[in-house]
């Protein structure tokens, strides 16, 4: 009984310190020298896409069109940004955050009957701007960018 | 008779009221909602409310507008509500899109939700001071 204890400590100290001093630990946000990240889905490492103490600007181009009825040109120029803005904020969201995408096939009798794709995104944005406006022709136009860093994040 | 504890909620609550009268700025809750169908602005809605009680937090960033004859809040507002709006959305702002393909058809729908926060609201002469509270 004793010596099967003892063998059995013997083996957990080597197993012990593969799991203390291993260095494939996942690096928190706030390190200095982050080198890698642990993805959700497959655990894999992952470079990081931020990096300390640099800033990732992310720039995007909305676009809105003004309503066919309005009661003055002004009036269509404020909504066509408005819109303008709603599109480059959804444009952001996607490029942070990510796109939900499902597609539906619907097949009868070994032919295409139906075919849809649906693609989502919800998000909270902080800290957008609005650098450019454009409107030519109806077709307003928003340059917009957001800068993603460390310190902004954890603000 | 009341307890020392006890009357400290009501001195606060007195010194809040005092300072704002002083001051002259008033608390309002504001929230707005744009829907846009295909690229094009469907429906929009800003809420204003008057807060019941003055908001304990501290000043964000604030804007200033011009002020016609005693206009009220939502007329300011309504005037000037692409700088408002590009004013709060800098902050925080919530999106929501959905977009529907078929080969014959291509349907987006958007919705962007400014959260109600509160404001804090200087009324000048001829000027109006908004001041988003954290």
């Amino acid at each position: 009984m004793r010596i099967s204890a003892s063998f059995a400590l013997l083996l957990a100290i080597p197993a012990l310190h593969a799991g203390v001093f291993s260095s494939d630990e996942p690096s928190s946000p706030s390190s200095q020298n982050v080198k890698c990240v642990y993805s959700g889905t497959d655990g894999n490492c992952v470079e990081p896409v931020l990096k300390t103490g640099k800033e990732l600007v992310i720039t995007v181009i909305g676009q809105g069109v003004a309503p066919s009825i309005t009661a003055s040109p002004a009036q269509a120029y404020a909504l066509a940004k408005r819109a303008a803005m709603a599109d480059g904020y959804r444009q952001i969201a996607e490029r942070v955050k990510g796109v939900q995408v499902e597609g539906q096939d619907t097949i009868k009798n070994m032919m295409l009957q139906q075919s849809s794709t649906r693609t989502s995104v919800e998000a909270l944005v902080r800290g957008a701007n609005l650098l450019n406006t454009s409107f030519k022709e109806g077709l307003c136009e928003v340059e917009m960018e957001i800068a993603l860093s460390y310190s902004k994040v954890s603000e | 008779m009341r307890s020392r504890n006890g009357n400290r909620p009501f001195l606060l609550k007195s010194i809040g009221i005092i300072s704002t009268f002083a001051f002259g700025a008033d608390n309002y809750y504001i929230g707005y909602r744009l829907t846009a169908h295909n690229s094009q602005v469907f429906n929009e809605t800003l809420s204003i409310s008057k807060a019941m009680q003055p908001c304990s937090s501290q000043p964000l960033s604030s804007i200033t507008f011009d002020r016609l004859q005693n206009e009220s809040l939502k007329k300011v507002l309504l005037r000037e509500e692409t700088r408002f709006l590009q004013f709060s959305a800098s902050q925080e702002i919530s999106i929501k899109s959905n977009e529907t393909i078929t080969p014959s058809t291509m349907n987006s729908q958007q919705t962007l939700t400014l959260p109600t926060k509160c404001y804090e609201v200087e009324f000048n002469d001829r000027s109006v001071t908004i001041t988003l509270m954290k």
